[in-house]
């Protein structure tokens, strides 16, 4: 009986979030263009031949991938930094926490058009500071080499104080004895670090991949508003190619399979991290939702 | 970690964290000479005009920041006022439904939004519910109730059984117990949430993008994406570095005032879900 009051918050979630998918594998199996005067028409697997052939969606399935392997990396790696650092008493702990909590809560879009003012070329900050060196020119949001690492940093910037927070609340899970404990034993810093903090932070740790690898596949604003995609579609990710199919090329039926198929092979990301991180093991049981 | 590093290591989290802030801010009080011309003299350097043709620009660029302010509160109370009694009601459930809700909320929670855009824009299209406001906040309270519920689920279970034994032996009834005991007792955890749920509202871009096209309406991630134009080399950068700071301002807040509330309540979520 108590259980109802869950159905209308279940239901909301049904139609935002299952229903659309559903809704996608429909359209996915047929022609639903403006050519089409926007009415279904089936097409059997016309679209998936398309998708399958079509190199753009296989080469911003890679850019995607790697946007989002090389972000969260890094994101780990300065979360784990700061979190550690914020664990330690200081004064005004707190200011710094805000301020290393800044850049999150800002809207994606604002810091994003920031970003690409400071790598502007030649004006931008980091240009000047190269031509203050003596070096050459990097041009890095014209360079197609280059740009796709300007919004990872930009990415990095923007979501490394929620990974933080995540850890930091791990860290807070630690009993101080055992590092007391450690110390006695003659262990260094470093050696806590490895012995203790790591193999217990390790569902925090997975728990911020699995969550952020998911979100940075579904790249979006960030890319939209640093390079619309470019250079020469260098940046371009599987979210901007389904958008632009929708609502430049006004071709839902293949935007749709673009939703589809990215879906599934985000599942099988998510599953095969999740073997490799717990050989086996579930990572929804590991966590204890 | 020794003491120097340790003040090392801090020195390059606030430079790192707030170095591109402060840009935008030195940006947004430069004359365009300035920018082009680094070693300009200083009376030629310093002015207020960005921020002149922010505010006198058509529609107002306050218009922004009261339609997102609008679509932020309302979706926040419509999320919670369906997310309390969910959760209070998931905290009781037996362990079947309670796992597969978890699995259900989990699994949405971390489900990549931006691809859901086009039915949701079809959705939008079918009911009219395009350029408006209040529909808009439609899909941001779906978006945040899975996290919501999973916050809130966890925080109803720290509440000592008794208390509501007590409640009910008085007669209270079940909105009763909800409004006058439980809602008050866990009233730092809502705060928390509505928080988390406030900033994914006023931060939300596809959606605000495919529904709303109406000028007047528009949210401030569209409105400033939209000073963005097309080409890297026209983009006023003066205007819109203005443009960022007056639309960061009322976050700075937010997240001055709430830090504790915002820090405890992802770390609930992380603890727990």
């Amino acid at each position: 009986m108590i259980n109802l009051l869950l159905l209308p918050a279940f239901t909301l979630i049904l139609i935002v979030f299952i229903i659309p998918i559903i809704r996608y594998g429909w359209i996915s199996l047929h022609s639903f263009s403006l050519a089409t005067n926007l009415s279904l028409i089936p097409n059997q697997f016309a679209n998936w031949d398309r998708l399958l052939n079509d190199s753009r969606f296989w080469v911003d399935i890679y850019q995607t991938t790697r946007f989002a392997f090389v972000s969260v990396f890094l994101e780990i790696i300065l979360a784990m930094i700061i979190a550690l650092t914020l664990n330690k008493h200081f004064n005004n702990r707190g200011i710094i926490r805000t301020i290393s909590l800044l850049p999150w809560a800002l809207p994606t879009t604002i810091m994003a058009l920031g970003w690409r003012w400071i790598f502007n070329a030649p004006y931008g900050p980091i240009e000047q500071l190269i031509r203050i060196l003596g070096l050459a020119e990097l041009n890095i949001l014209s360079n197609p080499n280059f740009t796709w690492i300007a919004t990872v940093i930009a990415d990095v910037w923007k979501t490394t104080p929620f990974i933080a927070i995540i850890l930091l609340a791990g860290l807070q899970t630690i009993p101080k004895d055992l590092y007391e404990a450690f110390k006695l034993e003659g262990g260094t810093y470093f050696d806590s670090f490895k012995e203790i903090t790591l193999p217990l932070l390790k569902p925090y740790i997975s728990l911020s991949i699995i969550f952020r690898l998911a979100q940075a596949f579904g790249v979006f604003d960030l890319i939209q508003v640093i390079t619309s995609g470019g250079p020469a579609g260098s940046t371009e990710s599987i979210a901007l190619y389904a958008y632009l199919n929708a609502m430049r090329f006004l071709d839902f039926g293949y935007s749709s399979t673009i939703m589809v198929a990215s879906f599934i092979l985000l599942i099988l990301l998510i599953l095969v991290i999740n073997l490799s991180i717990y050989s086996g093991k579930k990572i929804l049981s590991t966590i204890k939702l | 970690m020794k003491n120097r590093t340790f003040i090392l290591v801090l020195s390059f989290i606030i430079v790192w964290s707030i170095g591109p802030l402060c840009w935008q801010l030195y940006t947004s009080f430069s004359t365009p000479d300035a920018l082009i011309n680094p070693t300009i003299e200083f009376t030629k350097r310093w002015t207020f005009d960005n921020y002149k043709l922010v505010l006198s620009a058509n529609p107002p660029f306050w218009r922004y920041l009261v339609n997102s302010l609008i679509v932020g509160i309302i979706s926040t109370l419509i999320t919670l006022f369906i997310a309390i009694p969910a959760s209070y009601s998931l905290s009781k459930a037996n362990k079947i439904i309670s796992r597969i809700s978890n699995y259900y909320l989990f699994g949405a929670a971390l489900f990549p939004y931006v691809l859901l855009f086009l039915a949701l824009l079809e959705f939008a299209r079918r009911y009219n519910l395009g350029n408006n406001l209040l529909a808009l906040c439609i899909p941001y309270s779906a978006l945040s109730m899975p996290l919501a519920i999973l916050i809130l689920t966890s925080s109803f279970r720290q509440i000592p059984i008794e208390i509501e034994e007590a409640a009910r032996i008085e007669g209270l009834n079940l909105i009763q117990r909800l409004r006058l005991i439980l809602v008050p007792l866990m009233l730092p955890s809502i705060s928390s949430t509505a928080i988390l749920i406030f900033l994914f509202s006023w931060n939300e871009y596809p959606i605000s993008l495919t529904w709303i096209s109406n000028e007047n309406l528009l949210t401030l991630p569209v409105a400033i994406s939209r000073i963005a134009g097309s080409s890297v080399y026209s983009i006023p950068y003066g205007a819109f570095a203005a443009a960022t700071v007056v639309g960061s301002i009322p976050l700075l807040l937010i997240v001055l005032i709430f830090q504790k509330q915002i820090v405890s309540g992802l770390m609930q979520g992380a603890v727990k879900g």
